[in-house]
């Protein structure tokens, strides 16, 4: 990261204020306001470091500023780049990224929402968040918002793109849907059947999760964080205490970490098994669909056995792991382990044999590697659109870096592929539960913390079911959260589902939702 | 007297048979899946359960929609009395023929997505196109396969064709009636929204056809659509197995016990055809909504073939 820092103060002297190092991979530069947009293309096109987070911190407490941060991810050295720039009160805009980095596009629509900056060229700067009943100038995620007060919702005309020509027509799809999933509303412009573009409109569950964090003690965010998203409790909650941990400087014991990876990867195996039986029952392959169904319970159980609860909450503390989960059980795990494999193997097999199948699910939503690469596509439709990327490899935490493991690729970018790295990644993960149990020294699965300073910041990042979930938390007085920015996987995915459906018909769209397996909690915070 | 009971007894067999059909089908599907399923009774308990229910109308419909459910099943019911289940209790003459049967089944049909219509709601206008879409791919194939019956039979009356059938014996013996009989089977899948043309189970709006016009109704209303469905479903089956595999001949007994043997026997061969149905909806996935012309295609290259066999190869055998 150094080498980095160099490199870029070399090129931009006068736009870089600032450099400051967080540990060994997370570099922060504080930079020129009026010269992002050319260091950020630098970054994102010269160096190759996609944008993967954006966020705004208002500062006012500490310099009367808000703040901006771009994070880059820097892949070949395992390092997150950030560059900070300040926006004073008066002027309240930044530039626009978005018209060079695409992927940028939702998180300033984001920031404008909860902050009140606005993104200066930003092509598109529709509400994000709310959806034309919020009042003007009320900004929840600024120090001065009062959550207690309740606010005077109003009435706007809601605007969605609009696709003009004969014989083109909308369908509103949602928020409401005839299955038991989450709300998100759907406007397809559709000639006929093919779909010609399809806008989403999502955050219907915008809970206010970090607003919530803000002021609670270090210790209460850690249960919030196991709520963000029901089927990513683990991986949320381990994301933030890797960002608590690192503030804190508590070395995780060896064998904590070896019990995050089994956790981490029994929650991804779950997750994987649901959504192959979610593909299957959307084609209306009931045989397909209740096999991986099976599979998935059989999973369920023993997350329940090991620590007593399907959803893996209550598992992670600061500093470790609640209890040793595994000791005494490593031969009935493994046991059962083995039973799903085998089960798996069989399935997986004549899924891949079933020529109508394979017909419905190949060619049918396919994401490009252009566009999978504009927006970050992350997780396994990224790896099935050529991207090949996890961060258990290019940012190893936990075990990861002790353990031997492939991660798929494909580049088709097509249902299929995305069956497939699904299919790949659930027998990766039961090798991993397997060989993690197997090399789990002895020894105490938690460190005690000590309550962390003020003002302090880290990132925590992990490869989460559906992809890379970047967590970032600043420390505040009194041992508790200042701000706690979550990005979530499915924030990245969801504008690659609305390029995705495009040129396909509009009966598939279930079929490729369900192969994106996208979070609409993990979204909406 | 004979045509009171021969209409007695075809609504009793007709409407106490249909929902049995869905209920074998379920479970069967739900043994291929390991599970054990709803009681093989509980489409008749769904079915009465909603009879007691009052129905909630969209202020926005017409009277369409209110009336639309009853002639869904007047139709079904009417096509019901034109296909006898036994030849052993018929009047001589029966009022129509197979032209009239398609055009009764084509009007419950028009109503249906008339109604979907009418509703204003995003997915009644999308099944109804849908469904439009086809039932047009399929009416060759229906239109054909029946002409064919008749051609062979010289008749497009349904109780002359089922004597001629009779006469023939063992029709599944001639290579021409066993492509009829597939191509039947493709068109009965279509015609009843099983998959792999639609899938009756989903819950996806965006992908249905036959629900997708089903979704505003409920209360009586969806019971009595409901029942009408599963009746065309039943006359269709009915239409193939008593004019392809005509029993009534081999019952030596006479009199009120040949009409309960062949009730008997004619139950049995819907139940059989039933579990091919079935086992097709095991084995397949939904097809890609444009690929169901290829499905309507083969049911007619099916009956092409069989055309070809009959006139040029061995037609006078028959």
């Amino acid at each position: 990261m150094r080498a980095l820092n160099k490199k870029l103060v070399e090129l931009f002297p006068k736009d870089i204020y600032n450099s400051i190092f967080n540990g060994s991979n997370e570099l922060y530069l504080e930079v020129n306001s009026r010269e992002i947009l050319k260091i950020c293309t630098y970054v994102d096109t010269e160096l190759g470091c996609p944008l993967v987070s954006m966020f705004a911190n208002d500062e006012r407490q500490l310099h009367h500023k808000f703040a901006v941060y771009y994070v880059f991810a820097d892949k070949n050295r395992s390092g997150l780049l950030t560059l900070k720039t300040m926006v004073s009160e008066e002027e309240m805009t930044i530039q626009s990224i978005c018209n060079e980095i695409p992927a940028a596009a939702l998180y300033e629509r984001e920031i404008k929402d909860l902050f009140g900056i606005i993104p200066k060229g930003h092509p598109a700067l529709k509400e994000l968040i709310f959806h034309g009943n919020w009042p003007e100038g009320k900004y929840p995620l600024r120090k001065d918002f009062d959550t207690r007060k309740k606010v005077h919702m109003i009435n706007k005309k809601k605007e969605f793109v609009e696709v003009k020509g004969e014989g083109v027509y909308e369908i509103p799809v949602g928020p409401v849907h005839a299955g038991i999933i989450e709300p998100g509303h759907f406007r397809f412009s559709v000639a006929g059947e093919p779909i010609l573009h399809l806008e989403a409109q999502l955050h219907y569950v915008h809970k206010g999760i970090e607003k919530m964090c803000e002021g609670e003690s270090i210790e209460k965010c850690l249960y919030i964080s196991e709520r963000i998203s029901g089927d990513e409790s683990f991986t949320n909650s381990l994301a933030y205490c890797q960002a608590v941990e690192k503030i804190v400087g508590v070395n995780v014991p060896t064998r904590a970490k070896y019990i995050r990876v089994v956790f981490a990867e029994l929650e991804r195996l779950t997750s994987h098994l649901g959504d192959l039986g979610g593909i299957c029952l959307d084609v209306a392959y009931g045989f397909g669909a209740f096999q991986f169904r099976a599979m998935r319970a059989w999973a369920y159980l023993i997350a329940d056995e090991l620590c007593g609860m399907r959803f893996l909450r209550s598992v992670n503390r600061l500093g470790g792991v609640r209890k040793d989960f595994i000791v005494g059980k490593e031969k009935s795990l493994i046991e059962q382990l083995n039973k799903i494999r085998t089960e798996l193997k069989d399935t997986a097999g004549i899924l891949k044999a079933h020529s109508l199948f394979i017909d419905r699910v190949e060619n049918t939503g396919v994401l490009s590697a252009g566009i999978a690469a504009d927006l970050n596509a992350v997780g396994p439709p990224g790896r099935a659109s050529g991207r090949h990327y996890d961060v258990r490899k290019s940012y190893p935490y936990e075990a990861y870096t002790d353990l031997d493991f492939d991660i798929s690729e494909h580049n088709n970018g097509d249902v299929n592929c995305r069956v497939n790295v699904k299919i790949e990644e659930c027998f990766e993960s039961i090798d991993l539960i397997i060989n993690a149990i197997e090399a789990m020294p002895e020894g105490k699965v938690r460190e005690k913390t000590d309550s962390v300073e003020p003002h302090r910041f880290a990132f925590g990042i992990t490869e989460a079911p559906r992809g890379e979930n970047i967590h970032w938390v600043m420390t505040g007085e009194d041992n508790t959260v200042f701000r706690y920015k979550i990005r979530t996987p499915s924030f990245c995915n969801w504008p690659a589902l609305c390029h995705a459906v495009k040129g396909n018909i509009v009966p598939d769209f279930p079929l490729i939702n369900k192969s994106f397996n996208l979070s609409y909690a993990g979204n909406d915070l | 007297m004979q045509y009171a009971a021969y209409v007695l007894i075809q609504l009793l067999v007709i409407i106490m048979l249909a929902p049995l059909l869905d209920g074998i089908i379920r479970k069967i599907k739900a043994f291929s899946q390991k599970r054990t399923g709803i009681p093989l009774l509980q489409v008749y308990y769904d079915l009465l359960k909603l009879l007691r229910k009052t129905s909630v109308v969209s202020e926005e419909s017409t009277w369409v929609y209110k009336i639309a459910p009853y002639i869904v099943f007047s139709t079904s019911i009417a096509a019901a009395l034109l296909v006898p289940v036994t030849t052993k209790i018929m009047p001589g003459t029966l009022p129509g023929d197979i032209i009239l049967l398609i055009s009764i089944l084509g009007l419950g049909r028009f109503f249906t997505m008339l109604a979907a219509l009418d509703t204003a709601s995003m997915f009644g206008g999308m099944g109804s196109s849908r469904e439009a879409m086809v039932s047009i791919l399929i009416e060759p194939s229906v239109l054909v396969s029946l002409f064919m019956v008749g051609l062979i039979s010289k008749s497009t009356s349904l109780p002359q064709i089922m004597q001629a059938m009779k006469g023939i014996g063992a029709p599944l013996t001639y290579p021409v009636f066993v492509m009829i009989f597939l191509a039947f089977l493709i068109i009965i899948i279509a015609e009843s929204s099983r998959i792999p043309v639609d899938d009756p189970s989903t819950h996806l709006e965006l992908t249905m056809v036959h629900e997708a016009m089903m979704l505003e109704y409920s209360g009586r209303h969806l019971a009595i659509m409901e029942l009408g469905a599963m009746i065309k479903q039943l006359v269709l089956i009915t239409l193939l197995v008593n004019i392809l595999i005509p029993h009534d001949q081999l019952i030596a007994v006479t009199g009120i016990g040949a009409l309960v043997v062949s009730i008997f026997i004619y139950v049995a061969k819907v139940i059989t055809v039933t579990i091919i149905i079935a086992i097709a909806e095991v084995c397949t996935v939904k097809l890609r909504f444009f690929s169901i012309p290829n499905l309507a295609t083969l049911s007619f290259i099916l009956l092409f073939l069989g055309f070809l066999q009959y006139f040029i190869l061995g037609g006078s055998n028959v």
